[in-house]
């Protein structure tokens, strides 16, 4: 009972959260797994080493399939669905590795590099960075253009702080105030490239509902939301909102 | 914006803070401590977290930390700074020669629930087994002493009869004097995800708290009683499940002795505890304690989480009673979803029942006055031991003031701000001939002290605590100690100064004895902890892994059964006059932690740099009060001086503050009544008088002085 | 506060005692007339240094004003050894 929580594990990311039900079995790659229903073809495919790249989705949160990175084939099924919202099916057949696939992810990928600040991907080790390592995308074929590198920082929290120019915008920050804490304190504001985390009425951190719990920080991808005591001799902060 | 450091380390540990017992994983960097990150496999929190336990760490490496033992033969004299050794042969010296002076049982020892099971257990051997008495008490006392004893005599067991997870299962949440999402956050989550799947929350409390309403959560139900009227709600609840015979009569010929349901059937079902004469007294609506009494009743799962606005009332274990007996009344016992559970204000409240750290038990909850038991202590310990229960918390206070308790040794534990009636402690303290404080800091009562052994953080030692939960999860040692020992170590190198030779070579042979001596943790140890990740007692033969709910089969109890308790309600004799028209209640707020010892070391004290006082708008403009204005607020055993919020979580007659700053001195005020059975003190309700005042006499100076107790550049504005 | 009345014999305040008994006795008010007193006695036997205990003896050799009639019958049962139940805990047998 209760996998949801009780089946979460320390160092692993099933990608989606762990569930009760009664056994379904399946094939990734060829090789068979067994999951519960209710399971998504992701964490059937993490279960057995098959990891598939992702941004948006983590097993401490709901799916929600706006990243469009972890895309799978699914013999008889139509287009790449994504695997995180896909749930497994009893004799289905999964593919996680294809040219198609990697040429699918690849430019979702660049599309994400776009937007990310060049200076910061030397060096850094966060989800992000590890993903786009792992799928081998260092330089993106759309060059920098519109982009969001001089948002202002949000440092008004003494704990934590908020880059934009970071934030890739997969709102697991805003899933994990409404779904883990319940506070429901996050939401994006705007639509299309205006897109943006904002806290309660756009407010800094500080001001607005949030109970610094950490949960965004935790779940946070990018290290857009990151704790500001991993700055070794403190950050530096661009001009910060007031 | 440069990248983040990469933690090149990380030690799974248990947070020090609420009774919910969040495991984190301690992330380290050149030594340092840069990171608490929730440890997903943690039983309580799965990978959750807040405020405190997430970011509040930093007051370990604080810069008033003491770092050398210190001693001073009198409290006007400065601290002289000694070696461990000399400070240890000091304490000692003194002990013995007051037990001379004045007898074996003229010293004390009291605990705290923010030490590990290990050092609670040790403290209490200090007492028995070096002390020769049983004067040892733990904090418990003044928060959830009526859980135990409460619980104990109605369903056996004086601790939480489920685990957290339990509340998935729940229907019907019933929240009775506690605020979880603010004192217990990460279990305010948990209910408050329970209530979005649509369970029914029922809430008792003076205010109108965070609880009652929140982003998709808000109470079906709010009884906003006057304060002090729980037990006359809790048995009106009761009258209406007797006389509309909701009760679950099939659990309770099974499981429960029949003749003391009827007689409490009687008493509860008798017309002085109708809805409508109970209502207008304690300030609700009639039909509201009829539709919570209908809403408990059925379930199907209903499930109860209190806090200390049950306890801390002189008929606070009356009221913990009466809890047990609706749940037995209504089946709501001995499966998931269901329970009585208290919700444990400090990491270690739970711990500090179970391990002996009272005048009257030994671990275990056995009575001192037990033969048996006793024996099996003597032979462990090699010593005889004193067969009569010694004085608690309260009581060695009163001994001081009256001459006959001269020497104490505290542990982790702050009395002249967390106790009542302050004036009356401090006096208490003032009186002793040699006090010996071990801590952190140099608290309000290290003013009184004669010796100070600096402690460690819990980042620093080894051990277990025990939540709220009965779960016990590892203290692991992150850092190095400050001061070169780990608690533990400190009371031990004391034992042998006082010439009892024990010694460990580390944390976990002292539960091993801990195992050795008491039933319900017969199976703990290091080992099946560490393979686990916890584990919840009772962990013994039957349970090897622990166990998860309790009264699954029987109670336990001799005859295995449930039992009712005759609840009368006896109005508490503080009460407003026309000198005193207002009631004050108090309460916690998330970002600090009850006095703010660690809490207001951290950057914490940006969300509440300050307690201040809610008053009724009503009450507010009776008195010339506007938002924002100092008043001082008197009581018939003190005075202090607050800030005003206007609020209308409070209703009319009814002023709330928070006690988390010591300058506040909200325990100037309170009184010197306690519960009937524990003297667990009766915080939450005091007669009060408020007064606008220009500007505040600083009350921080009116507490003793010549010590600073926070460093400057975190002294609010 | 309370520290007036104290004498060299006494462990604790008087006062302190008085309400203390009486507190206890309001609890096993509602039960029948010898299971009150027996409540009393095994609370009183229980919990309370033996100091107290004999301090509240002593106040009710010397008339015990103030006390309730069963505290005061409750406490006397202390000094009857056919009484002695040491480990008994719980509430007063039915």
């Amino acid at each position: 009972m209760w996998s949801e929580l009780r089946g979460l594990r320390d160092g692993v990311d099933l990608g989606t959260p762990p569930r009760d039900g009664v056994p379904v079995t399946l094939e990734i790659d060829g090789i068979a797994v067994t999951v519960p229903a209710r399971s998504s073809v992701m964490l059937a495919a993490t279960t057995v080493g098959q990891q598939i790249p992702k941004l948006c989705a983590t097993d401490m949160l709901e799916p929600f399939g706006s990243c469009r990175v972890c895309l799978v084939e699914i013999e008889g099924h139509k287009g790449y669905p994504a695997s995180c919202t896909t749930l497994v099916a009893e004799g289905m057949k999964v593919t996680t590795q294809s040219p198609t696939l990697k040429r699918l992810r690849q430019g979702v990928l660049e599309l994400y590099l776009s937007d990310f600040p060049p200076e910061e991907l030397e060096g850094g080790w966060s989800e992000f960075h590890q993903t786009m390592q792992a799928e081998g995308v260092s330089e993106n074929r759309y060059g920098w253009g519109q982009n969001h590198f001089d948002a202002p920082v949000d440092d008004s929290n003494p704990y934590f702080l908020f880059d934009p120019a970071k934030c890739i915008v997969c709102s697991r920050c805003v899933r994990a105030c409404a779904e883990i804490q319940g506070t429901f304190a996050l939401t994006i504001a705007h639509r299309g490239f205006e897109s943006k985390v904002a806290a309660s009425q756009d407010q800094p951190f500080l001001e607005s509902e949030c109970v610094s719990c950490g949960a965004c920080v935790m779940v946070c991808p990018s290290h857009a939301l990151v704790e500001k005591s991993l700055f070794e001799g403190g950050y530096y902060a661009k001009p910060s909102k007031t | 914006m440069p990248n983040p450091v990469k933690p090149e380390r990380s030690v799974i540990t248990t947070c020090a803070y609420c009774g919910v017992g969040c495991g984190f994983k301690a992330e380290t960097y050149g030594g340092k401590i840069v990171r608490m990150i929730p440890w997903k496999e943690g039983k309580a929190n799965h990978g959750h977290s807040c405020i405190k336990g997430r970011f509040a760490y930093d007051y370990y490496m604080a810069p008033d930390r003491v770092r050398t033992p210190m001693i001073r033969a009198s409290i006007a004299d400065p601290w002289q700074e000694v070696s461990w050794d000399e400070a240890f042969r000091y304490a000692a010296s003194e002990f013995k020669r007051i037990q001379n002076q004045y007898g074996v049982r003229s010293v004390g020892a009291v605990s705290s629930s923010r030490c590990t099971n290990e050092e609670i257990f040790l403290v209490q051997k200090f007492a028995r087994a070096v002390l020769g008495n049983n004067n040892i008490d733990n904090c418990a006392r003044i928060c959830h002493s009526p859980t135990q004893f409460g619980l104990a005599q109605t369903i056996g067991a004086g601790a939480a009869s489920q685990h957290f997870d339990s509340i998935l299962q729940a229907d019907v949440i019933m929240v009775v004097g506690a605020n979880p999402t603010e004192g217990h956050p990460v279990f305010g989550s948990l209910m408050k995800r329970r209530v979005r799947q649509g369970a029914k929350l029922i809430v008792i409390d003076p205010r109108k708290t965070e609880t009652v309403e929140s982003p998709h959560c808000k109470a079906e139900v709010h009884l906003a009683i006057r304060p002090g009227t729980n037990v006359a709600t809790l048995d009106s609840i009761a009258h209406v499940i007797v006389r509309e015979k909701l009760y679950n009569e099939a659990f309770v010929r099974a499981r429960c002795e029949v003749a003391e349901f009827e007689n409490w059937k009687a008493l509860v079902g008798a017309d002085r505890y109708a809805p409508e004469v109970v209502g207008p007294m304690v300030g609700v609506d009639p039909q509201d304690i009829r539709k919570a009494a209908r809403l408990y009743a059925k379930g199907p799962n209903s499930t109860i989480y209190y806090g200390l606005g049950v306890t801390e009332h002189s008929q606070g274990s009356t009221g913990v009673m009466c809890l047990g007996n609706l749940a037995l009344a209504c089946g709501m016992l001995g499966r998931e979803g269901v329970g009585v559970n208290p919700l444990r204000g400090q990491g270690n409240v739970q711990g500090g029942s179970c391990l002996g750290s009272w005048p009257h038990v030994f671990s275990g909850y056995r009575f001192v006055t037990d033969d048996a038991t006793r024996q099996s202590f003597e032979a462990e310990w090699g010593v005889s031991l004193d067969p009569e229960p010694g004085l608690r918390l309260p009581n060695m206070l009163d001994a001081a003031v009256a001459g006959s308790l001269k020497g104490m040794y505290v542990v982790g534990e702050d009395p002249a701000q967390s106790d009542p009636n302050q004036n009356h402690v401090i006096e208490a303290l003032k009186n002793l001939d040699c006090l010996v404080v071990h801590d952190l800091f140099l608290n309000e009562t290290a003013k009184y002290a004669h010796v100070f052994f600096p402690g460690s953080s819990s980042l620093e030692k080894d051990g277990t605590f025990t939540s709220a939960e009965r779960r016990v999860s590892r203290v692991r040692k992150v850092v190095e100690p400050l001061a070169g020992l780990q608690d533990w170590e400190i009371t031990v190198k004391f034992m042998n100064a006082m010439g009892y030779p024990v010694s460990y070579s580390h944390a976990g042979e002292v539960l091993d004895e801990i195992a050795r001596l008491t039933p319900a943790y017969r199976g703990m140890s290091f080992a099946l902890i560490d393979r686990l990740g916890s584990v919840q007692w009772p962990c013994n033969e039957e349970a090897p892994e622990g166990t998860e709910v309790l009264h699954r089969v029987r109670f336990p109890r001799p005859n295995g059964l449930g039992t009712f308790m005759l609840t009368e309600y006896v109005p508490t004799p503080e009460r407003t006059s026309n000198q005193y028209p207002l009631l004050l209640t108090t309460g916690r707020i998330l970002t600090q932690y009850n006095v703010g010892t660690q809490t207001r070391r951290t950057a914490n004290t940006v969300w509440h740099p300050e307690d201040v006082l809610e008053v009724n708008p009503l009450d507010a403009a009776l008195r010339g009060l506007k938002d924002g204005d100092w008043a001082r607020i008197t009581s018939r055993f003190g005075q202090t001086e607050l800030r005003v919020r206007l609020s209308d979580r409070v209703n009319p007659g009814i002023v709330y503050t928070t006690f988390h700053h010591a300058k506040s001195r909200a325990n100037a005020l309170t009184s010197d009544l306690s519960d009937w059975a524990t003297n667990c003190p009766e915080y939450k309700v005091t007669a009060v008088e408020v007064v606008r005042i220009a500007a505040p006499v600083s009350a921080a100076e009116a507490v003793g002085q010549g010590v600073s107790t926070l460093p400057k550049q975190l002294e609010p504005a | 506060m309370m520290a007036g009345s104290t004498k060299d014999s006494e462990v604790m305040p008087l006062e302190r005692i008085i309400v203390m008994a009486n507190q206890i006795g309001d609890f096993f008010a509602p039960y029948p007339p010898e299971r009150r007193a027996e409540g009393v006695r095994n609370h009183l036997r229980s919990y309370w240094d033996p100091r107290m205990r004999q301090q509240l003896l002593e106040y009710i050799a010397a008339g015990g004003e103030g006390l309730a009639p069963h505290v005061i019958e409750g406490a006397r049962l202390l000094t009857d050894s056919s009484q002695a139940k040491p480990s008994y805990y719980g509430p007063p047998k039915a």
